[in-house]
């Protein structure tokens, strides 16, 4: 290559790369050495070694016990959300010209709205003294089941769980109905003229050609379990006593509410490291389908 | 046939019907935020489940319209975002154009590496972050949005430009080169109106992902003059946590630009999601 060439690409290359690596690349390794020290805040910062990796590894329920509430969220999500998706996809499938797409725009209403906004009109949902689930309950005369649905310790979670569901409902059923709309109208047809009814059509045509893009979903669902932060940190910031806790959040308020700023920093490192081991692993494990690295 | 055909209607009014009854699982939390959004704070207490706003008191929205300083913070979020997009934009054609076209030794490397930054969750970088800013003065200021979020937006970006770039033909920017047509040349007037279906999908993508973006701001911010959208809702909904009514107006709001972008630009925005997501 010419010389010309190489400061072209020089020039091409460098603002990217400086925002990438001030943003991306140097807080992680800053998080990495802020995870060996014992530090508060901003100054005064001992070295420590392994000591909070050590501690939150062998000797902390609460991040244990957030990386499980993401395990129930990514199960939630694949066992309720996308099923739901999938037969939702497959009717809307059938319908065609303005009315499919009537039904398209619908479905994603929800999906467009700030997490913001969402998560607090469903905190008001809940609310136990004029909340529309409770008064919905009343009105179908289930009036004994209402409930402080975010306050009460055995109920957040179910609670903080349907609502994240509910929110990611729009994303997952656009997956689902790219994935339907890529099979070929021709193998219906083909399905139908030998007689099969709509039962078979579905579980011996549309599901297994879906399976690259269920293996996809499933994957992205798990991982954006596991990334969960937003809906937490504005519904119940993990309370009551930690019950909701997810790991962002959780290493979120060890920073900011209790000032353990080295600790937080290691719960961010192994946090980065599980994230990225695990779509490295799903990567592989999908890699026919077209792997990222 | 004609009883074929009647079969068919029916089952098309029963899907309609089926898939109704879930919109409306899916947006009655919507409607019930206008209805009370329109009530006095103290008519939210009761048993119904909707109320007929008697009369509807559009004072809320004046009211929390100008406590809600809502004006200045739709500001806030178009100048954050709509830098950030360009930014972004920028980025991805030269990155694409470098890391694809142009031959040297590290430019799978480089690929990898900044692909790799979609697998990074955001949250892992906040509690760093906060302190550079903080080291560099950047903390509240509108760069300590606008760096992260054109970070966290290129390696999708990216991931999306150079897959394009693969169905553009090498000789189309290869020949303009031999005519004597210098690089950056060819990146702004070859390389960016042939991959325009792509940069409309970075472009809408960065901008929702900006445009809804809490947490960031929550972290980076403190300045009350600076606020986005997003944040400048939960402070307020914080802020007057007994005033529900205003809380329910200022939320109401908040969706409006979000809705009104989509309803206008839906059938692009859909289809950028579908690209987007597979890999997001």
């Amino acid at each position: 290559m010419h010389k010309s060439n190489r400061t072209t690409i020089v020039l091409l290359m460098a603002p990217g790369l400086l925002v990438f690596c001030l943003a991306i690349l140097f807080p992680l390794i800053l998080s990495g050495y802020l995870g060996l020290t014992d530090s508060h805040g901003i100054s005064d910062a001992r070295f420590i070694g392994f000591q909070n990796f050590v501690e939150l590894l062998t000797n902390d329920n609460v991040f244990w016990s957030s990386l499980l509430n993401a395990l129930l969220l990514g199960l939630g999500y694949v066992l309720i959300q996308h099923p739901i998706c999938v037969l939702l996809a497959v009717l809307l499938d059938k319908l065609s010209g303005k009315l499919e797409l009537f039904f398209q725009i619908l479905f994603f209403i929800p999906a467009m709205i700030s997490v913001v906004v969402v998560t607090k009109l469903w905190v008001n949902v809940y609310n136990p003294s004029f909340g529309l689930l409770n008064n919905l309950l009343q009105a179908v005369g289930l009036g004994d089941f209402k409930q402080e649905w975010l306050a009460d310790y055995n109920l957040a979670l179910p609670s903080l769980l349907a609502m994240t569901i509910w929110i990611g409902f729009g994303y997952g059923f656009l997956l689902y109905y790219a994935g339907i709309k890529g099979v070929p109208e021709e193998l219906y047809e083909a399905a139908r003229i030998d007689g099969a009814g709509e039962w078979r059509v579905l579980f011996k045509i549309t599901l297994p050609l879906l399976k690259p893009v269920i293996i996809v979903n499933v994957t992205l669902a798990m991982i954006n379990a596991l990334k969960q932060m937003e809906v937490v940190y504005l519904a119940t910031g993990g309370g009551p006593a930690n019950a909701t806790q997810f790991v962002a959040n959780y290493l979120y308020s060890k920073a900011f509410l209790s000032s353990e700023f080295g600790y937080a920093n290691a719960i961010s490192v192994v946090f980065a490291l599980i994230c990225l081991g695990l779509t490295i692993a799903f990567d592989r494990f999908t890699k026919k389908d077209g792997g990222l690295v | 046939m004609s009883i074929l055909a009647l079969q068919h209607r029916l089952a098309e009014g029963l899907i309609v019907v089926l898939l109704f009854l879930f919109a409306l699982l899916q947006l009655f939390p919507l409607v019930w935020l206008v209805d009370f959004s329109l009530l006095k704070s103290g008519d939210f207490f009761g048993s119904e489940v909707l109320k007929w706003p008697d009369p509807p008191q559009f004072q809320n929205y004046v009211i929390a319209w100008e406590r809600g300083r809502i004006p200045l913070f739709l500001l806030n979020s178009l100048l954050v975002c709509g830098v950030s997009v360009a930014v972004t934009l920028y980025l991805a054609l030269t990155l694409s154009y470098a890391l694809k076209r142009l031959q040297w030794r590290l430019s799978k490397f480089f690929l990898i590496v900044i692909l790799l930054g979609m697998m990074i969750p955001i949250h892992t970088t906040l509690l760093p972050n906060f302190i550079v800013f903080s080291l560099l003065g950047i903390r509240d200021n509108y760069f300590s949005l606008i760096i992260p979020y054109v970070a966290f937006s290129m390696p999708l970006a990216v991931f999306i430009m150079t897959g394009f770039l693969e169905s553009v033909p090498k000789s189309l920017d290869e020949s303009a080169i031999i005519d004597g047509c210098g690089y950056f040349a060819v990146v702004f007037k070859i390389i960016m109106p042939v991959t325009k279906p792509a940069l409309v999908t970075i472009m809408i993508l960065t901008f929702i992902s900006c445009w809804n973006e809490f947490i960031m701001a929550a972290t980076y911010l403190s300045n009350e003059d600076l606020k986005t959208l997003p944040f400048a809702i939960y402070k307020f909904t914080n802020q007057f946590g007994a005033d529900y009514s205003l809380q329910f107006a200022v939320m109401v709001m908040g969706t409006i630009p979000s809705l009104a972008l989509y309803f206008i630009f839906n059938k692009q925005i859909i289809k950028g999601i579908m690209v987007g997501a597979v890999k997001g």
